[in-house]
């Protein structure tokens, strides 16, 4: 279980986070809400150790891991993929893919990590000698997913997967979103598309101004005539 | 005429083949950290020293000495990284750009060096390092190199394939590489980028001290000549700066072309040429010779 407890976190004089607590149970799976700087990416900042979090701790499956270096935490299964297209344009699809074992290095065979990706994303098989930079905005979402499976995780965390994708192709990703949910990897999904993200999650929580203003579970949620209005439109 | 012309580009290249090692250590910092190195001359200059020290006071042979001083380089530029860099970026508030006085710090870097090697007793003559291979010279035809120039060029070329079959075919390499292409994506999936930068700058260190070693023979060893890295700087811009190929095929340019100013113009004018070059360049073709379009540099 991967617990956010009561953290506040700010960029200088800015707070960005007030108190927030979250909680990820093992194989679960749960999305994060909100407007544009509600501080959902902050939150997964601050779990993957690239923020550093003023108060509160942050545990994982018992262990508090409050203030550890994010390779620590990638160690420990816990594997982000950012916001946007964070990838090494340079390099091949396939090279990309081979940097996610970086922290399995020492085992030798990394080819059934490589068959999980394809057959997630058998496009990525097609393209794998091609430059990252020259993948399509779809691809390369893809990518930087299979890049954080190849690091072998336990808690996947997604930051806006949807943004900048057809309405056709964040279908899609959800459909593989949720099949990586039944095939045991848990999700934290940080998403501004409020419908498609609860129509896969379990459990839902909405961020507003940095504080924790509504959770419950993702039905419930989306039945909620205040969220209605507010997140997923008329 | 023919014949002088022959060998002066020769000579060009085989000294090109030396700047463009000094040349690649620039670029491969300025690539994965965006600072320039003006300590890289004098990484040049503790190179030649080092294999000098390694050669008449702990007596080793050649080879040795070239292992010696490449593994004292890279701790000396990879501490550097950790003792000076490391920290200034770590103090630094958040957005806040530090970039300016890392590079003020490379300055000290290369003041540094220099004073430590005057006040080392052993440097104070001025010395040449005995060349890697003594006997005749070898002729090509009209053109006549020393066996010193062969070695130059073979070395070079060697170390030349060997980075770029490191920076290509290993995991770490290919790391190094993703570091400098974006370091917050390598660093979410667990790869260590403060130590990948600190390799990157032991590795430049290497780079330039086999330089050094290499253009020993041919120069006077002084504490100052690391003066040479001004050629470096030329062959990096003719190349484009974030060329690596560009910047080897610069590194021969330059050598070749401060031969002919030699031969044509005046042996008095050779000093002048890298200067030259890089204003030409940056006047009339700012990306590099072999760049494509001018790059915007990501802020």
């Amino acid at each position: 279980m991967l617990e956010v407890q009561t953290i506040s976190a700010s960029y200088g004089s800015v707070r960005a986070l007030e108190a927030v607590s979250l909680q990820v149970d093992a194989g679960g799976i749960v999305c994060l809400l909100g407007a544009n700087g509600a501080g959902k990416s902050t939150t997964l900042n601050c779990i993957s150790g690239v923020v550093p979090s003023a108060r509160g701790r942050i545990r994982c499956d018992g262990r508090d891991i409050t203030g550890w270096a994010i390779e620590r935490i990638v160690a420990l299964g816990i594997v982000q993929v950012p916001e946007g297209r964070e990838l090494f344009p340079a390099l091949s699809v396939e090279e990309n893919l081979v940097l996610g074992t970086w922290l399995h290095r020492r085992q030798r065979n990394h080819g059934p990590e490589f068959e999980r990706v394809y057959e997630y994303f058998p496009r990525l098989k097609e393209r794998r000698k091609q430059a990252a930079g020259f993948l399509s905005g779809g691809e390369q979402q893809m990518l930087m997913i299979g890049r954080a499976l190849m690091a072998r995780p336990k808690y996947l965390l997604l930051d806006e997967p949807s943004l900048g994708l057809s309405p056709l192709l964040v279908q899609q990703l959800f459909e593989i979103i949720a099949r990586m949910h039944r095939d045991g990897i848990a999700i934290l999904l940080v998403e501004q598309n409020a419908k498609v993200a609860l129509s896969v999650s379990e459990y839902g929580y909405i961020l507003e101004n940095g504080e924790v203003r509504l959770h419950g579970r993702a039905k419930a949620l989306s039945e909620d005539p205040e969220v209605h209005a507010a997140y997923l439109g008329a | 005429m023919l014949i002088s012309l022959l060998q002066a580009i020769a000579s060009g290249v085989v000294t090109g083949c030396a700047y463009a090692l000094v040349a690649l250590s620039l670029v491969m910092i300025y690539k994965s950290t965006d600072v320039i190195n003006f300590g890289g001359g004098e990484m040049v200059m503790i190179g030649g020293y080092l294999a000098m020290f390694a050669l008449l006071a702990i007596g080793l042979p050649y080879a040795g000495a070239f292992v010696f001083a490449a593994v004292v380089a890279f701790m000396v530029g990879a501490a550097f990284d950790r003792v000076v860099l490391d920290r200034m970026l770590g103090r630094a508030l958040p957005g806040q750009s530090v970039l300016v006085a890392m590079v003020i710090a490379t300055v000290g870097l290369s003041y540094v060096l220099k004073g430590l090697v005057r006040v080392v007793p052993y440097t104070e003559e001025v010395r040449r390092l005995a060349p890697l291979f003594a006997g005749d010279p070898v002729f090509l035809g009209p053109i006549i190199l020393q066996r010193q120039d062969i070695a130059i060029v073979v070395i070079a070329v060697l170390l030349m394939r060997a980075w770029w079959a490191f920076f290509n075919f290993t995991l770490l390499g290919k790391a190094l590489r993703a570091t400098s292409q974006n370091p917050r994506a390598a660093a979410l999936i667990g790869i260590p980028v403060r130590a990948m930068r600190m390799t990157i700058w032991g590795i430049a260190a290497i780079f330039a001290a086999m330089a050094g070693i290499l253009l020993g023979p041919k120069l006077l060893m002084t504490p100052d000549m690391g003066s040479v890295v001004i050629l470096a700087f030329a062959a990096a811009i003719v190349g484009g700066f974030h060329n690596l190929p560009g910047c080897i095929l610069g590194g021969v340019v330059l050598g070749v072309v401060q031969n002919l100013v030699g031969l044509y113009i005046s042996s008095r004018a050779i000093v002048l040429t890298p200067f030259v070059v890089i204003m030409l360049v940056l006047v009339l073709r700012p990306q590099g010779l072999f760049g494509g379009a001018v790059v915007t540099k990501k802020v």
